[in-house]
């Protein structure tokens, strides 16, 4: 039997998604408030579409700022403290148990710190996103095989060039496993923060049709962000695709690389 | 030859490589530790020089002093007459195992890395590239990425790279380790026939006596730590070397010394 192709069987669980969407609470299987049908739930989206568009707008601004504060101080630290040796010791497990720290608690001080409007946001999910764009970039640094280097020192690399021309290159797979983990986590804080304490975006949109049971209005707020994640991981795949081409295949050769293989000679007994 | 040997260095004329009573002591957690005891060794120039010895007898050690890798605590290494402070790619290519290819660069940029180093252009470093990746049988392979190629391939790639300079001494640490047999053989002779074209000076080290006996024009046995030299083997076994010399009664008389040698030191 042929197998089906994979990218038929996704798109058709998606449409049988959708289509589902509008037919359970047609059929009265679910309570419209439970589950406003698509068509309804477009239409409002249509009716509303300057309001949830200039929503949309905030959230990606504050998404952006947030993004680039993540991955900036996340490779800067990263780096650092992947890179010295003393400060690896001293700090990398410190930041490896924050991160499993909830680190929403301290939305509350944030909103006192820098207010409700965008800035908070833009610290909280930056923060938020720091955490795996640090460590990541860290173990990239750390994790690079010493021979590579070793080689480059060989070949009369400076200092410089080994930074430039391996350590850079040599991490970059790792360091972009940990990008697009805290880009998307920084998405994850913005539309947090604006569902606990906005004045704008779409996640302070979907909480306030909440609290007045508009659920139309509130899943139309649900699309967009979806919309915007399945965009931002879209894209992120790509760009880590083209930058690294060798990563994938080269780490499945690794696992497959034949061991060496003892020789027909007697075998100088290992000391 | 294009480097020319110094004045300082005419005592030693005639020597490619003169190691001079070299001793490295390295800190360990208990203090510390004697890796290498009084090593001499004077190799000729375009001579093919093969180290055994037990793991850990700290040859490799050895091998990266001679290419300005690491230090030693006393005696003196002269490489064409001068010391070897620092890597210098002109006077010594180092060609290591096979994971040391960069998996980001092509091969012809592999080949052609330590030449970026150096900010030569683009064109010049392919147009001496070229010749080295047909040296090694990979025309038609420049693009490729190493997870493209196999064992050997990669193998073919850093010999080409350790080339490319056009250093005279060449040395390689267990370059065929991570080969299965067949594929070691085959670059053994490969090795061989490139090295005949080139009359570079190399220094090679191995855990295989076969591969020793095979490759070299001496063989120098290393023993277990502090590492010192406690046999020095002519092989003279004429040129080309073939696979069929391998069955012959010299050959394994060769082995077997070599092999005695390593058993006893223990």
């Amino acid at each position: 039997m042929r197998r089906p192709d994979p990218k038929i069987v996704r798109w058709g669980i998606l449409i049988a998604l959708l289509v589902a969407w509008e037919l359970v609470p047609r059929m009265g299987l679910l309570p419209e408030l439970f589950l406003p049908r698509l068509s309804k739930t477009l239409t409002v989206l249509w009716i509303d579409l300057d309001k949830y568009w200039a929503a949309l707008l905030v959230t990606l601004y504050e998404v952006v700022l947030a993004m680039v504060i993540a991955c900036g101080l996340g490779i800067v630290a990263g780096a650092t403290i992947g890179g010295i040796a003393v400060l690896r010791d001293l700090l990398l497990p410190v930041f490896s148990s924050l991160y499993a720290v909830p680190i929403v608690i301290l939305y509350p001080i944030f909103t006192a710190w820098f207010g409700i409007g965008s800035q908070s946001k833009v610290m909280f999910a930056g923060i938020y996103g720091f955490f795996p764009v640090m460590l990541s970039t860290a173990a990239g640094i750390r994790t690079i095989d010493p021979q590579f280097l070793l080689a480059a020192r060989s070949m009369g690399a400076t200092v410089t060039q080994q930074i430039t021309k391996v350590i850079i290159p040599a991490s970059l797979p790792t360091v972009f496993g940990g990008l697009r983990l805290g880009g998307a986590l920084a998405i994850i804080g913005v539309i947090v923060a604006e569902m606990l304490t906005a004045s704008a975006g779409i996640g302070y949109l979907v909480t306030l049709n909440r609290t007045i049971l508009d659920s139309p209005r509130v899943f139309a707020g649900i699309l967009c962000i979806l919309v915007l994640s399945v965009a931002y991981d879209i894209i992120a795949r790509r760009l880590e695709r083209r930058m690294v081409v060798w990563q994938s295949a080269g780490r499945r050769q690794q696992q497959a690389s034949p061991r060496p293989i003892a020789q027909g000679a007697p075998a100088p007994a290992a000391a | 030859m294009q480097y020319v040997a110094d004045m300082k260095g005419a005592q030693t004329a005639g020597a490619a490589i003169d190691i001079d009573r070299v001793s490295h002591v390295y800190a360990g957690p208990e203090g510390g530790v004697q890796a290498l005891s009084d090593v001499s060794m004077k190799v000729g120039a375009g001579r093919f020089i093969v180290i055994v010895g037990p793991s850990g007898c700290g040859k490799t050690s050895l091998l990266m002093m001679m290419a300005g890798l690491r230090d030693h605590t006393e005696g003196r290494i002269h490489v064409h007459g001068a010391p070897i402070p620092k890597p210098d790619p002109e006077r010594v290519g180092v060609i290591f195992q096979e994971a040391s290819l960069f998996p980001w660069l092509t091969t012809f940029d592999n080949i052609e890395f330590p030449l970026s180093l150096r900010g030569m252009s683009r064109e010049e470093r392919r147009r001496r590239s070229e010749p080295m990746l047909s040296l090694v049988g990979l025309s038609g392979f420049g693009e490729r990425y190493p997870h493209e190629l196999s064992g050997g391939m990669k193998q073919r790639v850093s010999i080409a790279r350790g080339l490319v300079q056009d250093p005279p001494v060449l040395l390689m640490d267990e370059p065929f380790a991570a080969l299965d047999e067949q594929t070691r053989m085959t670059m053994g002779h490969e090795l061989l026939r490139i090295w005949s074209t080139t009359n570079k000076t190399v220094v090679f080290i191995t855990h295989s006596l076969t591969e020793a006996v095979y490759l070299a024009d001496e063989v120098y046995v290393m023993s277990p730590r502090p590492g010192r030299m406690i046999d020095h083997i002519m092989v003279d076994l004429p040129r080309p070397r073939t696979y069929e010399m391998m069955a012959t009664d010299t050959f394994g008389r060769l082995r077997d010394r070599i092999w005695q040698q390593i058993r006893k030191s223990h």
